[in-house]
């Protein structure tokens, strides 16, 4: 065993050649783009980040070499952080992207102009006031009853991020379940998470449903894409609800919630109304340039399920765009609210249900509202 | 995956040749005492991984390392055999100091080395394979979205170790070197901006990789020094870990440098109710290392 044979040779040479792969391996790590934590560095960071990552300079036709070149020669190495960030944040707005975000500590960049060139249509005392008294039920980031007098449910769902309870879900709509239809009122809602849309969407489905695609990045390059991905939505199997519903949207309904439109408005017992949604449909991503600053922006495009992008935001249902009329708000009506309450009113007399259709059971779910085999088809009907 | 293919080739053409040797049994009763080790790492951490951000993180490092070794018993002169258990976390932080990026990786890995003593009787090589796993995540706290890289592989490995003994005034002193290589092998790599929702969604599309040479460097480099006072020996050493991915146009480096203070002990299993198997005087215990 001692002898230096051969094999002994040619094993001690697969020593050595480990132990110099060892030290050769060290600087032949993957590269890794290194940027300088000046004013120019952070620049470059961040504008590579964005060329990078961003999903939509095609759809909106921008020339991000072209803007790197109107604000690369206004970087300047003395720059105090405010002003660099202030032309960082005014780069960034040529974007046109309620998802692009640059955070420093003392301060967060936004791109307003989605929802601020448009009226608010939005009055959430006008509402608590006047139709819920401020009486009403509230669990995680739910407040809900049944409009007194007006045989009409309503829900306010404010942002996707509060949680939304099962048990919750499952007491408003089976007490809810004698009332003419819900409205679910989303006005203000910036989004959230992703799994809460498909929570609240899962109560009003009959079946397995194609809620929309989702692609992603697959390289640096602005067309660099996967295909897109077909991903669905299951039936809840708790209380479902098959009666109509009408979702109330404004400018304002964003990222998550603008998400739960562009699956809702495909239902058959759903119709949109309000004013246009605000978009937002890239899901969003995080990273950040050397001076520690984060920034966060558009990066996997997701589409409804005709494979249309709701990036620019999602229409009300035809005949149902109307907004909140400030002479009205004045005296206590929500006509963007009157106008879904009139509107249920009206569709449970136009679609009286036999009997049978009432609160009807069946196999996988705890209880449906509304008969799941044949929802209220309001779609079909003129305005 | 003609790289790939070459790769496993050679390995196993390694094999075979390392197992030839197998059938020079020893004729004497042999027992094989086991050397276990539990360590600990502490040290500094380097990451970066361009799926959570474009900057280097630094910072410190922990590991608590079990490692096993024992003669094996088809050929305990001249095959050894090695288990490596460590869980290690990390806490990073940007060069801004404003952002945190956390290690959370458990490691395991099985080897199977050859010895030959040189002669120069107190150095003993050692080479062989082994095989290993990883598993675990970077997560960055402040993303939104995509707060953590998930990790995970498996790998066949080259693995080659140098063990000298000698004695510091009366102090008998092991000291090792080891260099473990990653050859071949699989990890998961999200694509390049694919957050983890998607995956969620059940878009398990282009997430394993192959893992080469090319795209997945991962060293790892031991130092120990065992001080033998007995039964039980000091165990001080260095432990460097090199870990570089790249896939989907992601990079992920993960460089760490440890202290490494802990025991080993070596045991022998013996049944107590048969002491005629204890060890007779022409037993040959064999240790592993020492």
């Amino acid at each position: 065993m001692n002898r230096l044979s051969l094999k002994n040779i040619f094993l001690t040479s697969i020593i050595t050649s480990v132990t110099i792969a060892a030290i050769l391996l060290f600087p032949a790590c993957h590269s890794i783009e290194k940027w300088e934590s000046d004013p120019q560095g952070n620049f470059d960071a961040l504008w590579t980040i964005l060329d990078e990552h961003y999903c939509f300079f095609e759809d909106k036709n921008i020339d991000w070499n072209d803007i790197y070149a109107s604000y690369r020669s206004k970087v300047k190495k003395e720059m105090e952080a405010d002003e660099f960030f202030n032309l960082c944040a005014e780069m960034l707005a040529t974007l046109r992207d309620g998802h692009v975000n640059l955070s420093s500590p003392f301060n967060t960049s936004y791109y307003r102009k989605w929802w601020s060139d448009y009226p608010q249509n939005f009055n959430k005392r006008l509402i608590e006031e006047h139709y819920l008294n401020f009486d009403y039920a509230a669990a995680g980031g739910v407040i809900y009853k049944e409009l007194p007098g007006r045989n009409v449910g309503y829900m306010r769902y404010s942002s996707f991020s509060g949680g939304i309870g099962e048990t919750m879900l499952d007491m408003m709509l089976y007490g809810f379940r004698e009332t003419d239809g819900l409205i679910i009122d989303i006005r203000d809602n910036g989004g959230g998470n992703m799994t809460n849309v498909e929570k609240l969407a899962s109560r009003f489905l009959a079946e397995r449903t194609l809620a929309g695609y989702i692609s992603h990045k697959t390289g640096p390059g602005h067309n660099d894409f996967s295909e897109p991905f077909a991903y669905y939505f299951e039936p809840s199997k708790r209380v479902r609800w098959f009666k109509p519903v009408i979702v109330l949207t404004n400018r304002s309904t964003f990222s998550a919630a603008n998400n739960f439109v562009s699956v809702m408005q495909y239902l058959p017992q759903v119709l949109i109304v309000g004013a246009h949604t605000g978009g937002g449909s890239g899901m969003p991503y995080t990273s950040e340039i050397p001076c520690g600053w984060s920034v966060r922006m558009s990066a996997s495009p997701v589409y409804d399920r005709n494979m249309n992008t709701t990036e620019q935001g999602i229409a009300p249902s035809a005949g149902c765009a109307i907004d909140l009329d400030p002479e009205a708000e004045a005296q206590g009506i929500d006509t963007m609210l009157e106008f879904a309450i009139i509107l249920l009113n009206r569709l449970a007399q136009e679609n009286k249900p036999d009997e049978s259709d009432r609160g009807s059971r069946s196999v996988g779910a705890m209880c449906d509202v509304g008969n799941p085999s044949a929802p209220v088809q309001i779609k079909a009907l003129s305005f | 995956m003609t790289n790939l293919r070459q790769l496993l080739l050679a390995a196993i053409t390694l094999l075979c040749f390392f197992f030839a040797e197998a059938e020079n049994r020893s004729e004497y009763v042999t027992y094989r005492p086991v050397l276990s080790a539990y360590t600990l790492d502490i040290g500094t951490a380097h990451i970066a991984d361009t799926y959570l951000s474009p900057l280097r993180y630094n910072g410190f490092s922990t590991a608590f390392s079990y490692e096993r070794m024992q003669a094996m018993r088809f050929n305990p002169e001249r095959w050894i055999m090695q288990l490596h258990i460590s869980p290690e976390f990390a806490r990073t932080l940007n060069p801004a100091r404003n952002s945190y990026i956390y290690d959370l990786n458990i490691h395991g890995s099985w080897a199977m080395m050859a010895r030959f003593r040189m002669p120069a009787t107190w150095l003993t090589l050692m080479a062989g394979g082994s095989t290993g796993a990883d598993l675990g995540m970077l997560y960055a706290p402040r993303n939104g979205n995509n707060p953590v890289s998930a990790k995970a592989s498996w790998t066949v490995n080259a693995t080659a170790a140098a063990v000298a003994r000698f004695r510091l005034g009366r102090l008998p002193i092991v000291a090792r070197y080891q260099a473990e290589m990653a050859l071949a092998g699989v990890f998961f790599s999200p694509s390049y901006g694919e957050l983890y929702y998607e995956i969620s969604l059940g878009n398990h599309r282009k997430l394993a990789h192959g893992a080469w040479p090319g795209n997945y460097i991962r060293l790892n480099n031991y130092i120990t020094t065992d001080l033998l006072f007995g039964a039980t020996s000091l165990r001080i050493g260095y432990n460097n870990y090199i870990a570089s991915t790249s896939a989907s146009n992601i990079v992920t480096r993960r460089i760490t440098h440890c202290f490494t203070l802990g025991i080993t002990t070596e045991w022998l299993s013996l049944p107590l109710r048969n002491t005629s198997r204890f060890p007779s005087a022409d037993a040959r215990i064999i240790s592993a290392m020492y």
